[in-house]
C-alpha cells in the first residue's frame, strides 16, 4: 500500500470510511488526489463476519459511551447507546440493509413547502434536487441498485407476501423496492443467496459497501493510504484559520499527527459533531467551524418505529433479505394528514434475539412470552419518516472524558408535536396493513437506537443557519468538509445512505476541481 | 415444536453443557448457589416459557456468572437484586408462588438492578440456540447456502404477489 509521511501536507485526510468517507476516498483517488483515510475500527473481511445478531453487533458497533437527555423514549430504553453506528473499515455500510430511495423535491424545499412550523427550524437545502439528480444516477449505478440501470428487483420473500397482501387489500402500492443488493450478479459481486444477514457484515458480498467496493478500488489507484484502528481526536488549524492536520491515536495507542491540505469528517453524525466541538482553540473557542453555534444542533434521527404482528400460520420472516418491501403512498407531503413531511413503510425482519430485545424493551411476563413464542408466525414492518429539526435537539459535550481524552457526547432529543402525529399515523397504517392480511395481534414497537443520524452539521444557504455550504464545506474553514449524514439540511423520509453517497460523489468532483484550480 | 433445525454460526462457540442435577451450581465461578437459584427463579418469572427445559435458564445464569466475574458492578447489582427480592415478602423469593413473584418484580421495575437482570435475561435467553429451535428461528444460514433454496418464499397461505412487483 502507498505510504504518506506524517508531515506530507499535500494529502487530503478523511476521517471515517463509511458511505461518505469511503466513497469520497475512491472518488478523489481515482482523480489522482492523494488521500489518507483514518478509520477508528479494524479492517475485517468476509471471513471475519458471523451470521449471528449479537455476535455481529459486538464485532461491528461503535460502543463508546454516550449519554442521553430529552423526552425521547430511546433515551430511557437505551440511555448509554441512544445512537448507533459502526466502528470498522466500511463503517455502517458493513451493517446496512441496502434500501436506496431518493429525496424528493418537496423534502429538499422543506421550509418553503411545509411552511413555518412552530418549534421547528426548517430550512430549504442549499442545492436543488435537479443539481443532485445526476449524482443519484451515478450512485445508483455504482451501488447496483435494483430497479435502476436495468437491474431486476429482488424477489418477494415470505414477509413481503404478508405486506403485499395487506397493502393491496387497502389499495396501497407495495413493491419489493430498490436495494443495493444484487438480484443478479453485477460488478463482480454475486447475487444474494437470501441469507438474511446483511446486518452483521454480509459474508456473501452481494450487498454494496465501501468495504467491498469503494475502498479496494481506491487502494488500487495507488493514491490511498488506509489506516485502520486510527482514532481521530483533534483537528488542528493554522494561523490563517485553515485546517492543517489531524491528531489521532494509532493501533499501538501512540498519538500521531498527520498534516493535511484539506480535512474531511465522515465519522457519522455524533462523532463528526463531537470532534468539531472538541477541537476548540483560541481562534475557535466554541469548537471548529462553530462560530454560529450550530455544530451539533438540529440533530435528526428520523421517525423510526416498527410493527410486529402474529399470524395463525408460519411466516418465517428471518428467511431472506430483510428489507425488500416498500410502500410509498405516504412519502409526499400532504397537509390533509395533519402533519408535515412524509414516511416510507418498509419491510423489516429480525432474528429472534433482536426481536425479543427491541419488541418493547422493559416488557416482561406471560403476555410477552406468549407473543415471542410465536416468533415463526410473526411478520414485521418498519417506518422511516421525516422528523422536525429543532434547535434544542443537539449533540453536546459532557465533562466526562473518554479513554482518548475526548469528551463523552450527550444527545438531547425532544419529540416535536409533528413527530408524534406522524408516529401515530404510521402505527395505524402499519397495523392496518397487517390486520388486512389476517394478523391476530399487532405490537407497536418503539424506536431503537438511532441509526439514521442526520443534520447536526447541516448545510445551509446562509452561514447563520447551519455549518456547511452546498458542497459540504464549512462556511468558515475553507478546507474543512463533511461527508456524512450530519450534512443533511433536513432529514427527508428515506434511508439516508444513497443520498450520502451521491453527495460524496458530487463533493469529490468539487474538491478535485478546486484543487486543479489551485485554491484548495 | 416447529420442526425446524436451528444453527449457530459455526465460527462461534456452542452453548456450554449444563448438568441436569443440582451439581450444575458447581460450575459457577462467582455466584453462590442461593444467588444463582434466585436469579434463575427471577428469569423464569420474567420470561415464563413452560415448554422450555430448566437448562436454558441455567445457561442464562452461567452468563450472569460470567458478567459478575468480569464486572464487580454487575456482581453488586445481582447481589442487591437478590437481597431486595428476598426481603420484599415474608418468604424468600424462590419459595413464593408465581403471582407473588410477579408482584415483587413489579415493585422493583424502576431499579437499576431490576433493569440489569431483565435486560440481561432477554439478551441471553433468546440468544440460546435451543430456544431458537423451540420458537422456530433457524439462525445462521450462509454456511448452508442461505435460504434461497430453503424456503425464503415458501409461504403458501396467501396469494403470491405478481411477478416483478
Amino acid at each position: 500500500m502507498t505510504h504518506y509521511e506524517f508531515d506530507d501536507a499535500g494529502v487530503v485526510v478523511i476521517i471515517g470510511s463509511g458511505a461518505g468517507g469511503g466513497t469520497l476516498a475512491h472518488e478523489l483517488t481515482r482523480r489522482g488526489v492523494e488521500v489518507v483515510l483514518l478509520e477508528a475500527g479494524k479492517h475485517l473481511t468476509s471471513e471475519d463476519f458471523v451470521n449471528d445478531e449479537w455476535g455481529g453487533y459486538e464485532m461491528l458497533s461503535w460502543l463508546d459511551k454516550r449519554t442521553a437527555s430529552g423526552d425521547w423514549r430511546v433515551g430511557r430504553d437505551h440511555p448509554v447507546t441512544p445512537s448507533w453506528s459502526c466502528q470498522v473499515v466500511g463503517g455502517t455500510t458493513t451493517h446496512w440493509s441496502g434500501c436506496c430511495y431518493r429525496l424528493i423535491e418537496d423534502e429538499m424545499r422543506a421550509r418553503s413547502v411545509y411552511g413555518d412550523i412552530p418549534g421547528a427550524s426548517l430550512i430549504d437545502w442549499p442545492i436543488a434536487l435537479a443539481e443532485l439528480a445526476p449524482y443519484y444516477d451515478l450512485a445508483e449505478a455504482r451501488m447496483g441498485v435494483t430497479r435502476t440501470n436495468g437491474l431486476p428487483g429482488l424477489p418477494a420473500n415470505n414477509n413481503f407476501k404478508v405486506m403485499y397482501a395487506g397493502a393491496t387489500a387497502l389499495g396501497l402500492n407495495a413493491s419489493t423496492g430498490r436495494q443495493a443488493i444484487n438480484s443478479i450478479p453485477y460488478d463482480g459481486r454475486p447475487a444474494t443467496i437470501q441469507d438474511g444477514f446483511t446486518v452483521t457484515g454480509d459474508k456473501v458480498g452481494s450487498r454494496w459497501s465501501t468495504l467491498n467496493v469503494e475502498i479496494p478500488r481506491a487502494l488500487a489507484t495507488g493514491k490511498l493510504e488506509l489506516r485502520p484502528q486510527s482514532r481521530a481526536v483533534f483537528i488542528e488549524h493554522d494561523a490563517a484559520g485553515r485546517a492543517c492536520g489531524v491528531v489521532y491515536v494509532d493501533a499501538a495507542g501512540t498519538r500521531q499527527r498527520q498534516k493535511a491540505r484539506a480535512v474531511v469528517l465522515a465519522g457519522n453524525c455524533v462523532e463528526s459533531s463531537r470532534l468539531l466541538l472538541h477541537s476548540a482553540s483560541g481562534m475557535f473557542p466554541q469548537g471548529l467551524a462553530n462560530s454560529h453555534g450550530n455544530v451539533g444542533r438540529y440533530y435528526l434521527r428520523h421517525i423510526i418505529q416498527t410493527v410486529w404482528s402474529v399470524f395463525d400460520k408460519p411466516v418465517n420472516m428471518h428467511r431472506g433479505e430483510i428489507m425488500t418491501g416498500m410502500i410509498d403512498d405516504f412519502v409526499r407531503h400532504d397537509p390533509a394528514r395533519g402533519f408535515a413531511g412524509g414516511y416510507y413503510v418498509e419491510l423489516n425482519s429480525m432474528g429472534l434475539p433482536t426481536t425479543a430485545a427491541f419488541l418493547d424493551p422493559g416488557w416482561w411476563g406471560r403476555d410477552f412470552a406468549g407473543v415471542i413464542e410465536q416468533y415463526a408466525h410473526m411478520a414485521g414492518m418498519l417506518l422511516s419518516g421525516e422528523d422536525m429539526p429543532q434547535a434544542g435537539n443537539r449533540i453536546t459535550l459532557n465533562d466526562e472524558l473518554d479513554a482518548f481524552g475526548v469528551s463523552v457526547a450527550n444527545i438531547h432529543y425532544d419529540e416535536h408535536p409533528n413527530d408524534l402525529k406522524m408516529r401515530s399515523h404510521g402505527y395505524k397504517t402499519m397495523s392496518a396493513i397487517h390486520q388486512a392480511a389476517g394478523a391476530k395481534r399487532s405490537v407497536e414497537a418503539p424506536a431503537y437506537p438511532a441509526s439514521h443520524n442526520l443534520g447536526s452539521n447541516r448545510m445551509s444557504a446562509r452561514a447563520e443557519d447551519g455549518v456547511l455550504d452546498g458542497h459540504g464545506r464549512s462556511h468558515e474553514v475553507p478546507n474543512l468538509f463533511i461527508a456524512d449524514g450530519s450534512a443533511f439540511a433536513t432529514g427527508g423520509a428515506c434511508n439516508p445512505t444513497l443520498t450520502i453517497v451521491a453527495l460524496a460523489i458530487r463533493q469529490a468532483e468539487f474538491m478535485a476541481g478546486r484543487m486543479a484550480a489551485g485554491d484548495l | 415444536m416447529t420442526g425446524i433445525k436451528a444453527h449457530k454460526d459455526p465460527k462461534l462457540a456452542p452453548p456450554p453443557d449444563v448438568a441436569e442435577g443440582p451439581e450444575w451450581e458447581h460450575t459457577l465461578a462467582l455466584l453462590d448457589p442461593h444467588v444463582a437459584e434466585t436469579l434463575l427463579s427471577a428469569a423464569r418469572t420474567l420470561y415464563p416459557h413452560d415448554g422450555l427445559p430448566e437448562r436454558v435458564y441455567r445457561r442464562v445464569i452461567l452468563h450472569f456468572d460470567r458478567m459478575a466475574a468480569h464486572a464487580p458492578a454487575a456482581a453488586q447489582s445481582f447481589a442487591e437484586f437478590v437481597d431486595r427480592v428476598d426481603t420484599a415478602m415474608p418468604l424468600p423469593f424462590r419459595d413464593l408462588s408465581e403471582s407473588y413473584r410477579v408482584s415483587v418484580l413489579k415493585g422493583l421495575e424502576e431499579s437499576a438492578a431490576f433493569r440489569l437482570v431483565q435486560r440481561s435475561t432477554v439478551r441471553f435467553l433468546y440468544d440460546d440456540v435451543e430456544v431458537w429451535q423451540a420458537f422456530g428461528y433457524e439462525g445462521a444460514s450462509v454456511h448452508l447456502g442461505g435460504y434461497v433454496a430453503r424456503g425464503f418464499n415458501d409461504l403458501d397461505w396467501l396469494p403470491d404477489p405478481p411477478a416483478g412487483v
